[in-house]
């Protein structure tokens, strides 16, 4: 399995080493965790938030798709999906790479691959779960945190599985049932 | 069956819903920006028409005062931080003041496969006019829509593309589906300023929609058979009526949402 990415995420699930079945590319999306007010970001706090991220990730994108992988699935923040406040620019890269997910397993179902996401609660990413504040008028559904060895691998190795073939297109949110909307 | 649209004429007819107030909107020049910017106007805006050339935003402003509507052409490039800030600032000095901002203006969306993408030929123009142009005209607009007192509006154009991907165009949707992100955080962000951001998806007869449909004949049929109200939105009366509504006093208590307006052919939110 490669693993695309440089932050925390990424390199926790390097080493946990995950075993799969199907030969899968893993794009963890580059986020920024530092929350600054949207007034305040220069071209190059947005460049290094939007611009870089994204472009890394196109090309992680087409690499996979190069190597032949059957599975690809990005691993993206629920931030993009809630909006964050202060967090605008890191929410953009992450709704960004949990859409283009569609676009790809739109245009690449044809060519035997499958195209997933994986959200995940912000702090697995290093963001401060005080800084995104609630997103809920509900508690969490479940108690405890997502953690990456007993939440995150399983869900990886069950995507990138034979048993989920005919899955594409998909977001599957793990962050103990914080965020509801699909 | 194609049920005809209220009429850009009956759009036309004045109101004072946005009396005293002014619009930037950027992309102005024709289709879904124009349609919006004759629509403020014909409710009393004042209206800056934000054009990349003047040769596009120049009528649409002469079009606004011969309806005996107030209207300006400032020639714009979102894509620079810059231009984007002198044209606050004209806009400032013209009217004194800026209430509403509407990013609509944007460049690419050139068919391609994902594989194949290059990322200057099918990412840079969309990204600088699409994500980077949010970032331009929101910061730009921002000290004077909290001096709006509750009235400051931030309206942002994006696409259904942006919430369920493209086969036709893959890059397009990631931005689309930034700027949704953005209008979100920035929803929570700006909220106890009392200035409310939201996003439209509209499907309207834009020049590039219509070059599609004279492209390949067939597609206006298939839109209109998979569209329950049976036909494309009308740049003016269709989208540019939602921009009022989400620039006006009645959607005061609206934020961080889109409405997608295409006839009921996505169903998605």
């Amino acid at each position: 399995m490669v693993i695309e990415g440089t932050g925390v995420l990424a390199d926790a699930l390097r080493i946990a080493a995950v075993e799969v079945e199907c030969a899968t590319t893993v794009v963890v999306a580059d986020v920024v965790t530092t929350a600054t007010p949207f007034e305040t970001l220069t071209d190059e706090d947005f460049d290094a938030a939007w611009e870089q991220p994204m472009r890394h990730a196109i090309s992680a994108f087409q690499r996979a798709h190069r190597a032949g992988h059957a599975r690809l699935i990005a691993v993206v923040p629920t931030i993009g999906m809630s909006g964050a406040p202060n967090l605008a620019h890191a929410a953009a890269t992450a709704e960004a790479i949990r859409v283009m997910v569609k676009s790809a397993a739109r245009q690449w179902g044809a060519d035997g691959m499958t195209v997933n996401c994986i959200a995940l609660a912000p702090e697995l990413f290093g963001i401060d779960p005080a800084a995104v504040g609630d997103v809920s008028l509900a508690p969490p559904a479940l108690a405890g945190r997502t953690t990456v060895v007993d939440d995150v691998v399983p869900l990886v190795r069950m995507v990138a599985s034979a048993d989920a073939h005919h899955l594409t297109g998909a977001t599957l949110t793990a962050d103990g049932g914080v965020w509801m909307t699909a | 069956m194609s049920v005809e649209s209220t009429s850009s004429t009956d759009a036309a007819t004045t109101g004072t819903r946005l009396a005293g107030r002014t619009a930037i909107v950027t992309g102005a020049g024709q289709g879904v920006g124009e349609g919006i910017a004759l629509r403020l106007a014909a409710e009393g805006a004042n209206v800056v028409v934000a054009a990349r050339r003047a040769e596009t935003g120049e009528p649409v402003a002469e079009a606004i005062r011969a309806r005996g509507g107030s209207g300006v052409c400032i020639e714009t490039d979102v894509s620079s931080r810059e231009s984007v800030q002198a044209c606050v600032a004209h806009t400032f000095e013209r009217f004194g003041g800026l209430q509403i901002m509407v990013h609509n203006a944007f460049h690419g969306g050139i068919p391609h496969k994902l594989e194949d993408a290059d990322l200057d030929r099918h990412w840079n123009a969309m990204s600088r006019t699409g994500v980077w142009a949010v970032l331009h005209t929101g910061q730009a607009a921002l000290p004077h829509l909290r001096a709006a007192n509750g009235r400051g509006r931030f309206i942002i154009l994006t696409s259904p593309s942006g919430v369920e991907g493209s086969a036709n165009i893959p890059l397009y949707s990631p931005v689309k589906a930034a700027e949704r992100a953005i209008a979100k955080s920035l929803a929570r962000e700006w909220g106890p300023t009392g200035v409310t951001v939201n996003c439209i998806g509209p499907v309207a007869a834009s020049p590039a929609l219509v070059a599609a449909f004279e492209r390949t004949p067939t597609l206006q049929g298939a839109i209109e058979a998979r569209t329950p109200l049976g036909r494309v939105g009308d740049p003016e009366s269709d989208i540019g009526s939602v921009a009022l509504f989400l620039a006006s006093d009645d959607s005061a208590f609206v934020t961080g949402q889109t409405i997608i307006c295409d006839g009921g052919s996505f169903l998605g939110l």
